[in-house]
């Protein structure tokens, strides 16, 4: 049955009792240009709508009628894969009920799949939908791309609903969400802002240790045989991981190296590659700039997937797990190569997983690329302040000031026995650290948990702390 | 020797701090230019603390202080003679200039030849033992000269040649002016190898990003290290000064030539 199409929420919720669903869903593709998340909420803040569990796939600064909501004592949980700004901040200061729960973007997708995250409403921001709530994200007046974290809410979701501000008469041809999922479409100006999708960090660093640091991860990858024909890579969209991709770019290019597919979130940097024709496919979770969502809409091998395709750890498709290596950055690194990017040294919460710990537990070999110092802050600590992604999934670090082989790894140890990379123990670079900014004094934390990091495998692997001011 | 030498601003924490990881063979601290006046006390702490601190070890480390006109000339060169560096980079130096600071520190000195005066004096300076060799100033030198400052570089010419014989005849290190369009790789690639090709022994750096291009060009070919093997190989089997191969002949100098080529590989890529 086609779903019915209405014009506006408040409609919408003459139809469906507001307050019955508690559990409620968002995804984030329009990053901090979503106006959906505050356009619904707004309605849960008129409605006194109490006890909710709200399942936003990430929280950015824009949305601040969550602050609204938490202040008003409504929200009971929440269950995301990155928080930051004013939302972030007042959630490491102010407990909830229920917690915080932070997942990674492919255990979203499998906690949704298999209903231990059960969503009454999915609430989903889409640029082009049809009449047969058909949905695309890449076509559309608020185009953002790939669509896929929102995918598994819409399969498994009691009620999905759809809030466009583009309706077409024509039906879409291979859409990304399927409109037998979709019960509602709701009529909206205007869903967004897509300039806001640009995280910011898209720009290739021309910092110079960001660039050392960037020739030295390229280096590795080249001494570790990393860089074969058919080989597959994924990188964060930070300055150095796209720096990384561009060393890498032109080392394909010399060699004429072509490369099976690189995934993950999609930048005009690799957009490049792919239309030269040294990477083969783009599989592409979602969109960090103009450039990649104008690739996706017209390129057949610039292809969308779902957060359930891309890593949910118990889909046999998932593509991380072809992968052969995966750039990733870091807040902190202890020295079991446990990895922090949830919260900063005081523990308040300042990102997430995201892809983090998917890719890394998946590619066969994760490296983590970040300055030793920042400011005059250690990047390596004994232990890290909350560990996102577990140090055994970790197999190397790259600083400007050297080179770090998770000493598991003994068979990368054994490949670059003779190699002249600056290889250190990660303790030796802790030293060195050290000897620059001293050894920083413990930072006192409390004993109240405001909630956990939820490995991908559903196991609890940290906690987060109350932080006072 | 070196081939890379990084201009570091001496009031700038975060570069000192860092200024060792770029891989440059040797670093110039600045004082001078880089250094506004009234900043100029706290820089000079802070490089005295660096220094005794946390100072590098595997490359060289050298300080331009201000010209010996500058008020501040007289406090550089006496806290400059506390500190375990390896030379001086003397601006704006002339025959005068550099006796001058010459009398007040025993530290090797290496001439930045930023003026006419300068380029003219440079085969007299080159006569004291404490010059290490001589750093072109080329954008100071065209200015002095009223003349622009091209991307081609014909108007400093004669002043890289001039400094390029000085310094060959008395075995000085001869360093050309830096490159100083920072994003402009493939100028920079030009530039270099046009120093190393007309006989630079290495060029100063104005920005890391440089660096590594820079070590690339001054490294010795592939090509001009198997020559050199071949010819000391020869001089090994003949056991004598000269001899012929491949039709040209082989002397003394060409084989003291081959040897530096080797010994400049191994140092540099030793690093």
């Amino acid at each position: 049955m086609a779903p019915k199409i209405i014009n506006s929420l408040d409609e919408l919720y003459q139809i469906i009792p507001i307050s019955k669903y508690p559990n409620i869903s968002f995804h984030h593709h329009l990053r901090n240009g979503d106006y959906v998340m505050n356009m619904v909420l707004d309605h849960y803040i008129k409605h006194k709508v109490k006890r909710l569990h709200l399942y936003p796939s990430s929280i950015f600064p824009v949305h601040t009628k969550l602050l609204k909501l938490l202040h008003n004592g409504q929200v009971e949980s929440i269950t995301t894969n990155y928080m930051n700004g004013p939302v972030a901040q007042y959630l490491s200061q102010h407990p909830i009920h229920g917690g915080i729960r932070m997942q990674t973007h492919g255990g979203r997708a499998r906690n949704i799949l298999d209903g231990t995250s059960h969503i009454d409403i999915a609430y989903i921001a889409a640029p082009f939908v049809d009449m047969l709530g058909n949905a695309t994200g890449y076509l559309g007046k608020s185009k953002f791309g790939s669509i896929g974290y929102a995918i598994p809410d819409s399969e498994q979701a009691d009620i999905t609903v759809l809030i466009t501000d583009d309706l077409t008469k024509n039906e879409i041809a291979n859409p990304e969400i399927l409109g037998k999922n979709v019960d509602y479409i709701v009529l909206v100006d205007q869903i967004g802002d897509p300039n806001g999708i640009v995280s910011g960090t898209t720009n290739i660093t021309t910092h110079p240790i960001h660039v050392k640091i960037a020739r030295d991860t390229v280096k590795l990858m080249n001494e570790l045989g990393l860089i074969s024909q058919g080989f597959t890579f994924q990188s964060g969209a930070g300055g150095t991981s796209l720096r990384v991709t561009k060393e890498l770019g032109e080392i394909m290019r010399q060699r004429q190296i072509h490369a099976s597919f690189f995934s993950g979130g999609i930048t005009e940097h690799h957009v490049a590659l792919l239309e030269e024709g040294l990477v083969e496919y783009l599989y592409d979770v979602q969109c960090f700039d103009k450039v990649a969502i104008q690739s996706i809409a017209r390129n057949q091998k610039h292809i969308p997937i779902s957060a359930n395709l891309y890593a949910n750890p118990v889909n046999k498709q998932r593509i991380i797990k072809d992968l052969d290596v995966v750039i990733l950055g870091a807040t902190e690194i202890d020295l079991n190569f446990n990895v922090n990017v949830t919260t900063d040294s005081h523990g308040k919460i300042i990102g997430g997983s995201g892809g983090h710990s998917d890719t890394a537990s998946e590619a066969k070999v994760s490296i983590i690329v970040a300055p030793l110092l920042r400011g005059r802050l250690p990047l390596i600590k004994q232990n890290v302040t909350t560990i996102t992604t577990l140090g055994k999934n970790i197999d190397a670090l790259v600083t400007e000031r050297g080179i770090a082989i998770n000493p598991s790894r003994t068979d990368l140890l054994t490949k670059l026995k003779h190699s002249k990379l600056p290889l250190k123990p990660i303790d030796e670079l802790l030293n060195i650290a050290h000897k620059m900014t001293g050894i920083p004094k413990p930072i006192p934390r409390q004993d109240t948990v405001i909630g956990v990091i939820e490995d991908r495998t559903q196991t609890i692997i940290d906690t987060l702390k109350l932080v006072v001011n | 020797m070196s081939r890379s030498y990084l201009f570091v601003p001496g009031n700038n924490p975060a570069m000192l701090q860092q200024m060792d990881v770029f891989e440059a063979d040797a670093i110039i601290i600045d004082l001078e230019d880089s250094v506004l006046d009234y900043d100029k006390d706290a820089a000079l702490d802070l490089v005295h603390n660096f220094l005794a601190q946390l100072r590098p070890q595997h490359l060289e480390v050298f300080i331009r202080i201000n010209a010996v006109d500058h008020p501040q000339f007289t406090q550089d060169i006496k806290r400059v003679n506390e500190w375990k560096i390896d030379g001086i980079v003397l601006p704006k130096a002339t025959l005068y200039s550099l006796q001058l600071a010459a009398s007040k520190t025993t530290k090797p000195i290496i001439p930045i030849l930023e003026t006419p005066m300068g380029i003219l004096d440079a085969r007299e300076m080159a006569t004291l033992p404490r010059v290490l060799g001589f750093l072109l100033g080329g954008e100071d030198l065209t200015k002095e000269l009223h003349i622009a400052r091209s991307k081609e570089g014909k108007e400093i010419l004669y002043a890289r040649q001039h400094i390029i014989m000085v310094a060959s005849a008395y075995q000085k290190r001869s360093i050309d002016t830096p490159f100083v369009s920072t994003k402009d790789f493939e100028g920079l690639q030009e530039e270099a190898s046009f120093a190393k090709a007309i006989g630079f022994s290495g060029k100063a750096v104005i920005h890391p990003n440089h660096v590594p291009i820079i070590n690339r060009i001054f490294l010795p070919s592939e090509e001009e290290l198997q020559e050199a093997r071949r010819i000391l190989k020869k001089a090994k089997e003949v056991g004598s000064g000269a001899f012929s191969l491949d039709g040209k002949m082989v002397d003394k100098p060409i084989i003291e030539k081959a040897r530096s080529i080797i010994k400049q590989y191994e140092i540099y890529t030793r690093k």
